[in-house]
């Protein structure tokens, strides 16, 4: 009898093992390969053609410290993702708020603010391109008043248009996680906090902003690594300019790598910003799981 | 039937907040916001029907003229419709029929199983999370060019797999505690095998499941422009998005075909979205809650 159990768990695990199998293989190959393909290349000078791939150590990490172009886009990025964290989370949430907050047509808002996102990165950075360069300056001579609306062409001004254009896209994404965790709210837990004599603004901040914490892990996270990946929309918007304004991190691996054919020092520019990535994600996850558990 | 309906009652009470002033208020900005939010895309509709003269002679906000979809036969022949249209739904229905059936069993086998290389799985696929492939795009096209997967169709699809499957895994993993655990010990017992339990009595059950992963993996295929534009250089085998991206270049200042090529790109995925959004809605409220 107990043999038979044996035999039977033995030949469910391995059927389970075949459901799994062909997900991991496919992952493997496709993402995790190539990540170490990343550090081995990365310690070489291959430009992509020739068949030797010379070793060279640490030279590539120790040239991008003293490449003030990396640096640049380093910079570009993270601004970009600092302010894309903030204005996003806060809006999404502000906006989930006031769509839970008992207005009529609820769900005609929630579509509309969704709509964006159902759109490529690649033709939002187009519209946004041409709303600033040609419809806003178009309606200013309508209205006879002179808004400055040409973010896209100066160096002080292309991060905030950018930005613009990514909020516009993804707002309504993230607010439907905050809607939907919201309404997971208890009704009873605001009532208590009602006769204990909390006003609404510390209601807000005393029961919804703690009840939302696994809501909030999840948008922080995702805003902050769609930001840090951000190419898509410069490609058809800004081109990295102007100068070398808003090249972001993949954006210069690109034009180093795949225009500049230095495949060794590409993949250099690729391990650092997994790094990173991998470095703001176990921050923001533990940081933000243990308010979890406070709250 | 009656446990339904009395659902349904709680959730129409607890949706009902007396409307007050401050409701009002609030309804005032938010209609606000939805204005400046639907604004560029009223934009774009409204251009891609304007003929090349009232670019330059009306206002933006106006009217058209008259319906003309001139633009639209330009587009279509620009964007070369029939081949990039074509391609563009290949690579998105097939990698997301693979996706679904591969994120679903690989999710379920791994919320059954309890031994450790199943533990250890989950914890594979998250990495796939944290690191978005366009952060290895480089190394991803060297793989694809080694292995002479670029430029074929079975190269980008399996990417699009590979690169899509670990959101997909966490997402179904997500919806696993609300399958019954009863029905599918009783299956066994009835002597179905782990596969005829997962496909007969897991499925069905996981459909708001897979409505949210088909929307939310078909409109990141659909949409993708890396990878697509690395894989991909042979004519007859461009996705729509690296045709609409040569479209752009060339037509900077009679935009007015361009926006129509916006329009024809974003229909499908609208369409798409706005039939499954009832399940979608629903997946995401699970998803979320869960964590």
């Amino acid at each position: 009898m107990k043999n038979k159990i044996n035999y039977m768990e033995r030949r469910m695990s391995r059927q389970y093992l075949l459901l799994v199998l062909p997900g991991f293989i496919i992952f493997t190959i496709g993402l995790i390969v190539p990540l170490f393909m990343a550090v081995r290349y990365s310690f070489t000078s291959w430009d992509g053609m020739s068949p030797e791939k010379l070793y060279v150590g640490f030279r590539n990490y120790i040239d991008l410290f003293q490449d003030s172009e990396f640096r640049d886009a380093w910079w570009f990025t993270l601004k970009f993702t600092i302010g894309n964290t903030i204005i996003q989370n806060v809006a999404a949430l502000l906006f989930a708020v006031a769509l839970d907050s008992g207005i009529k047509a609820q769900k005609l808002y929630r579509t509309i603010f969704f709509i964006p996102c159902l759109i490529s990165a690649l033709v939002v950075g187009f519209i946004w391109l041409k709303m600033f360069s040609n419809v806003l300056p178009a309606i200013n001579d309508f209205l006879g008043t002179s808004f400055h609306f040409l973010l896209f062409g100066q160096k002080e001004t292309v991060l905030s248009g950018l930005l613009i254009a990514n909020n516009w896209q993804w707002i309504g994404y993230w607010m439907l996680i905050y809607l939907a965790g919201l309404q997971s709210i208890p009704a009873e837990l605001y009532e208590a906090a009602k006769i204990d004599g909390a006003g609404a603004v510390k209601r807000f901040f005393h029961v919804t902003i703690p009840m939302l914490a696994p809501a909030i892990t999840i948008c922080v996270v995702g805003i902050t690594t769609g930001s840090l990946k951000v190419y898509d929309l410069l490609v058809s918007s800004t081109k990295g300019g102007p100068g070398r304004a808003s090249t972001s991190m993949i954006y210069q691996t690109y034009t180093t790598a795949i225009n500049g054919r230095q495949y060794g020092y590409g993949c250099a520019m690729s391990v650092t910003l997994v790094l990173a990535l991998l470095l703001v994600a176990l921050i923001q996850v533990k940081s933000l799981k243990k308010r979890e558990v406070q709250a | 039937m009656s446990l339904n309906r009395k659902k349904k009652k709680e959730e129409d009470m607890s949706n009902q907040k007396p409307y007050t002033k401050g409701t009002f208020t609030v309804q005032a900005i938010m209609t606000v916001a939805a204005v400046f939010f639907i604004a560029p895309i009223f934009i774009i509709l409204n251009y891609s029907f304007k003929g090349k003269k009232e670019l330059y002679l009306s206002s933006p906000l106006s009217l058209p003229e008259s319906l003309n979809f001139e633009n639209y036969m330009k587009a279509y022949k620009k964007l070369d419709l029939a081949t990039t249209f074509t391609n563009t739904l290949i690579y998105t229905a097939v990698s997301v029929f693979i996706l679904a059936i591969l994120c679903g069993t690989t999710a379920w086998a791994i919320a059954r199983c309890k031994r450790k290389f199943f533990k250890f799985c989950y914890i594979y696929f998250i990495v796939g999370i944290l690191i978005p492939y366009q952060a290895l795009f480089l190394p991803i096209y060297m793989i694809g060019y080694r292995m002479n997967m670029t430029n074929t169709r079975f190269g980008i699809i399996f990417m699009y797999v590979a690169t899509g499957i670990s959101f997909g895994v966490f997402l179904m993993n997500s919806f696993m505690s609300t399958v019954p655990l009863e029905l599918e010990e009783s299956a066994r017992i009835d002597g179905c095998s782990v596969f005829k339990t997962y496909f007969k009595v897991v499925l069905p059950l996981l459909k708001p499941a897979m409505a949210t992963l088909i929307i939310m993996q078909s409109f990141q295929i659909w949409n993708d422009y890396l990878l697509a534009s690395l894989y991909v250089s042979k004519k007859q085998l461009k996705t729509l998005t690296v045709a609409i991206h040569s479209l752009f270049s060339a037509q900077s200042s009679d935009y007015t075909t361009a926006m129509a090529a916006i329009v024809i790109s974003v229909l499908p995925i609208a369409i798409l979205f706005l039939s499954l959004q009832k399940y979608f809605i629903k997946g995401m409220t699970v998803g979320a809650v869960k964590g």
